[in-house]
């Protein structure tokens, strides 16, 4: 035992049970000047007759203590690995300004400006200070959404980091370039870094991508085998369509539903013809001629039943999202209806141009009907004029458009389609397929069609901005409208039309628009000032990245 | 890369962010202070080198009027919220910080309040010149704290003499009763060193640490008892352990060092609702290390704490002392811009035991680590709690990170701007550990821990 253990062990038992330790104390020389701390017990023999012993332990004890913190040894190097080197960067860091306020979003401070400001880093050639990782990654962590534009911004150190700390392994996943393309990841690395691995391939190598999920294929459990196969959606090609076919039969639903989402992104494929022959056999072309003049239109049939094959095709019994019964506003959606909506979703669009001999813009404009003999099918609205036979077809070429992200489609379907007011979200996800000098006109149009605010605004949350020209200009005009509503119904419920307009504007408009609004002289409430606030935080907030 | 990582020195006249929400008296005032810190809620903000001011709208039709001494800082609001400083005053402070309130002469309202403040202040000044120290009252203290002394003495003796296994279980009750005596016995700091002899109770090896602070309290008792012998530095060190502390003006009267002094970074400790904010200097030229204290009592506005990272050109007024660390900024002639220079682990641990010889009692020392790497025991898994520094002497120390979840992202900071590269550390050495305050990087720049 050491003679601090001794003493230790000594104090613990008390000095009336336990002698003094004896304790042989080098005394610092006389001549030092410093004054080491000095027991008056020390030499070999222990403490002078008649001396208090708990006295002198503790003195021993303090020259002890003293002697081991000072005398306290580093370790040796030696027996510590140090940590890699991160990968050299190919970006420069944001200027310092910007650091500070991406610190301050970080903190807290309107988090939601985050997506605008990686991607504005992303876009100038800029990454995030390395100090500022932990946070942003953790911020990924919570919010899914945000992952892609970390991904942009964070730099080869982020991906760095996140292979140090499992939770933040989604950036891994996301493909980093960092991951090694080492083949025996995909032999024995985690779960993660093989779809990392296998991503990166489908990027270089589709089908020594396919090659090597096939060896392996049935060992991999379900959950696996879906991620696996979702890889492949990065270079998609007619050479994946045999190993996606047989997908289709696998034992696990995820698996079937990746490969018939793939299959249906593909063109030219058996799956597409398959598809077509369903269209087909449910939505027929008429042709007749009066007062001299040819008249096209398309007769709906709904499907009569749902057979192995469809569900084969990844068709649900139960078709799923707003393709079931809807509630709210919107119309009832049948079973049927719904399998349609579905078939169509998934039906190559060629298909009808090539059926009826024209471009997208004039098939959207063809006038759809029900099966002549049938009549008031649903809602018992027997002779009325029924649109909702156009409705299910339009909404399913919504969902194909989207799907296939088919610019000619989506702009002929915004500009004449049937698509009712429900399916906002997906028709502001249309504009978003135009090219970049379309959007905004065609948005405003859009937002103006649909009328009703609410379902206004469930459009423009899905428009991208910053928003400017004609779609600006028409964001200014709702906000002057919902606030000379509000001045008119004040005392009243305030702000349920203004306020969230005023936060999606604050998000959204080009920061540009700001004293064009300040000259509106709109009411001096809390929404707006917000509004011009966050516009001016995002005004400073581009300029310190530019 | 040409541009200038945000670097030493780059400090302004104005407070920066965090400085300023540090004066926050709690969580929802920071985030509070946020929602005030719009320019559309002021208005006639404006500064001017010694205050900031504004009228801000409150809910309603309200409008608070909001001003800041700076020197001091004093902060004033009408708004009803008892917090010191209320989220009107901080919203002011971060506009203020940003840029975004302009130069302007101080309206009727706040000269008038700054013409108030300055006259009570001459008051304050003119009695506390006029009182001098009774020497009767200094000695009465003396008598006191010597038989506060000897009791000490004899509880230290009696509970050696019966053993520190009965300490394991005890209550709190029992050395709370010995501080209480020495409050009494007018010497705080051997009443503070007692109260926190319990919470050493924990975790393995605690019988070790109990007998390391029983005996260096017994050390003290023994110096003190023998102060007439001890040279006057040393003297001076055990007396302020002891709790006499140095009447600020006698500090400030006394020898001045003039240095650019790095700001290392600060910690907090909480005992019996005083906040004590400590704050690691290094000089630039001198190398000498210092310490800054600042308390915050609740409901007393706190004071503006020293930006890490910052480098400032200011004479230090140190406490007498073998060892002299506590300082006071005397006088301050503004930021500069310098690198800190460091050591290797051994030149700390050296450096460490030269101060140790001469104040046995330091605990903590301002350490500047140069060139280090972040590294892990060979065969460990990358956590927090097993990272190392190693230096190019093949030396290795571990470092010990706070628990907690807001510095919960400190290890990943600091691997994140090492990017498993070198590096400088600043510190809090003591004998437990090395307590990273914050790091610096040739590129990356600065990183609060």
């Amino acid at each position: 035992m050491s003679t601090w253990a001794e003493h230790v062990s000594t104090a613990l038992l008390g000095t009336r049970r336990r002698p003094v330790p004896a304790l042989a104390v080098r005394l610092a020389p006389e001549d030092d000047g410093e004054s080491a701390p000095r027991s008056s017990h020390g030499g070999a023999g222990g403490i002078p007759a008649g001396a208090d012993p708990a006295g002198a332990l503790l003195e021993q004890a303090a020259v002890l203590t003293v002697q081991r913190r000072a005398g306290r040894r580093a370790g040796s190097a030696a027996e510590h690995a140090v940590i890699a080197p991160a990968p050299a960067e190919t970006l420069p860091v944001v200027p310092p300004a910007a650091a500070r306020r991406l610190a301050q979003i970080l903190a807290g401070d309107r988090l939601p400006l985050l997506p605008q400001w990686l991607q504005a880093a992303a876009e100038r050639g800029f990454r995030v200070p390395p100090a500022l990782l932990p946070d942003l990654l953790e911020r990924g962590r919570a919010d899914r959404s945000l992952r892609p534009a970390i991904m942009r911004a964070a730099g080869r150190r982020g991906v760095w980091l996140a292979l140090h700390n499992t939770d933040w392994a989604y950036l891994v996943n996301e493909g980093g370039d960092l991951g090694d393309d080492d083949p025996r990841v995909w032999r024995t690395g985690t779960r993660s870094r093989r779809i990392a691995y296998l991503t990166r391939l489908r990027g270089r190598d589709p089908g020594a991508a396919r090659r090597a999920l096939a060896d392996s294929w049935r060992s991999e459990p379900a959950p696996d085998r879906a991620a696996f196969l979702a890889t492949f959606a990065r270079g998609l090609s007619p050479d994946d369509e045999e190993f996606l076919e047989k997908a289709l039969d696998d034992r696990a639903k995820d698996v079937r539903q990746v490969a018939a989402d793939l299959l249906a992104e593909l063109p030219g494929s058996a799956y597409g013809r398959r598809m077509a022959e369903r269209a087909k056999s449910c939505v027929r072309v008429e042709e007749h001629v009066a007062e001299g003049r040819r008249h096209v239109r398309i007769v709906v049939e709904l499907p009569h039943a749902h057979d192995e094959g469809m569900a084969r095709d990844g068709i649900p019994f139960h078709p799923a999202g707003s393709f079931a019964p809807a509630g709210g506003s919107g119309a009832p959606v049948g079973t049927r209806a719904g399998w349609l909506r579905e078939i169509l979703a998934r039906t190559p669009l060629e298909t009808w141009t090539d059926l009826l001999g024209m471009p997208a813009c004039e098939v959207v404009r063809l006038p759809v009907t029900g099966p002549e003999a049938k009549t008031g099918r649903r809602r018992g609205k027997a002779g009325a004029k029924d649109d909702s036979w156009a409705r299910d077809v339009h909404i399913g070429w919504v969902r194909a458009a989207l799907r296939l992200r088919d610019a000619q489609w989506a702009r002929a379907l915004l500009a004449d389609g049937a698509v009712p007011a429900e399916e906002a979200a997906a028709l502001a996800d249309l504009v978003g397929l135009l090219p970049a000098g379309e959007r905004e006109p065609m948005a405003a149009a859009l937002i103006r069609r649909l009328g009703d605010a609410s379902w206004a605004l469930t459009a423009l949350e899905r428009i991208p901005g910053p928003w400017a020209g004609e779609l600006a200009d028409l964001v200014i005009e709702l906000l002057v409208a919902a606030a000379q509503e509000e001045e008119r119904r004040r005392g009243g419920r305030a702000g349920h039309r203004l306020a969230p307009l005023c936060k999606l504007a604050g998000t959204h408009l080009a920061p540009e628009v700001a004293p064009r609004l300040a000259a509106l002289g709109l009411p001096d409430s809390w929404p707006v000032q917000e509004l011009i606030d966050s516009l001016r935080f995002r005004h400073q907030m581009l300029r310190e990245l530019a | 890369m040409s541009e200038a990582p945000a670097s030493f020195g780059a400090v302004s006249d104005r407070w920066g962010r965090e400085q300023v929400l540090a004066l926050a008296p709690d969580a929802a005032s920071v985030k509070a202070a946020g929602g005030v810190a719009k320019p559309a809620k002021w208005h006639g903000a404006g500064c001017d080198p010694h205050s900031v001011w504004g009228e801000c709208k409150g809910s309603g039709k309200s409008l608070y009027q909001a001003c800041v001494e700076l020197a001091e800082p004093a902060f004033r609001c009408s708004c009803p919220s008892r917090k010191i400083p209320c989220k009107h005053v901080l919203g002011l402070l971060l506009l203020w910080s940003e840029g975004a309130v302009d130069a302007a002469e101080p309206p009727e309202w706040v000269a008038e309040w700054l013409r108030q403040r300055r006259e009570r202040a001459a008051k304050r000044k003119a009695a506390s010149a006029a009182k001098t120290p009774d020497p009767k009252t200094a000695e009465r203290r003396e008598q006191r704290v010597e038989d506060g002394v000897a009791e000490l003495d004899q509880w230290l003796r009696d509970q050696i003499d019966q053993g520190l296994a009965q300490a394991e279980h005890a209550s709190y009750r029992v050395w709370d009763e010995v501080a209480r005596r020495l409050v009494d016995a007018q010497a705080p700091g051997l009443a503070a060193q007692v109260r926190s002899l319990p919470a050493l109770r924990h975790g393995a090896g605690w019988p070790e640490r109990m007998l390391e602070e029983y005996a260096l309290l017994a050390l003290l008792v023994r110096a003190y008892q023998r102060r007439a012998e001890l040279p006057g530095p040393l003297r001076a060190t055990v007396r302020s352990r002891v709790g006499f502390t140095a009447r600020q003006e006698e500090v400030l009267g006394g020898k001045r060092v003039r240095d650019h002094w790095y700001v290392l970074g600060s910690r907090e400790s909480v005992q019996e609702q005083l906040t004590t904010r400590r704050t690691w200097l290094r000089g630039v030229r001198t190398g000498r290390p210092a310490l800054v204290l600042s308390f915050a009592a609740p409901g007393r506005p706190p004071e503006v704490p020293l930006a890490t990272g910052a480098v400032f050109d200011a004479e230090l007024a140190f406490y007498p002392g073998a060892q002299p660390l506590r300082a006071l900024v005397a006088e301050e002639h503004g930021p500069v811009s310098a690198v800190p220079r460091g050591t290797a682990i051994g030149g700390l641990l050296a450096e460490y035991a030269q101060a140790l010889a001469r104040d046995p009692w330091l605990e903590r020392w301002p350490a500047v680590l140069e060139g280090v790497r972040l590294a892990l025991p060979q065969g460990t898994p990358l956590r927090p709690d097993a990272l190392h520094v190693v230096d190019d002497h093949g030396d290795a120390l571990p470092l010990r990170f706070s628990a907690g979840e807001e510095s919960r992202h400190g290890p990943w900071r600091l691997l994140a701007l090492s990017g498993g590269g070198r590096f400088t550390l600043a510190g809090e050495w003591s004998p437990h550990g090395l307590h990273p305050l914050s790091a610096w990087h040739e590129q990356e720049g600065l990183v609060v821990l």
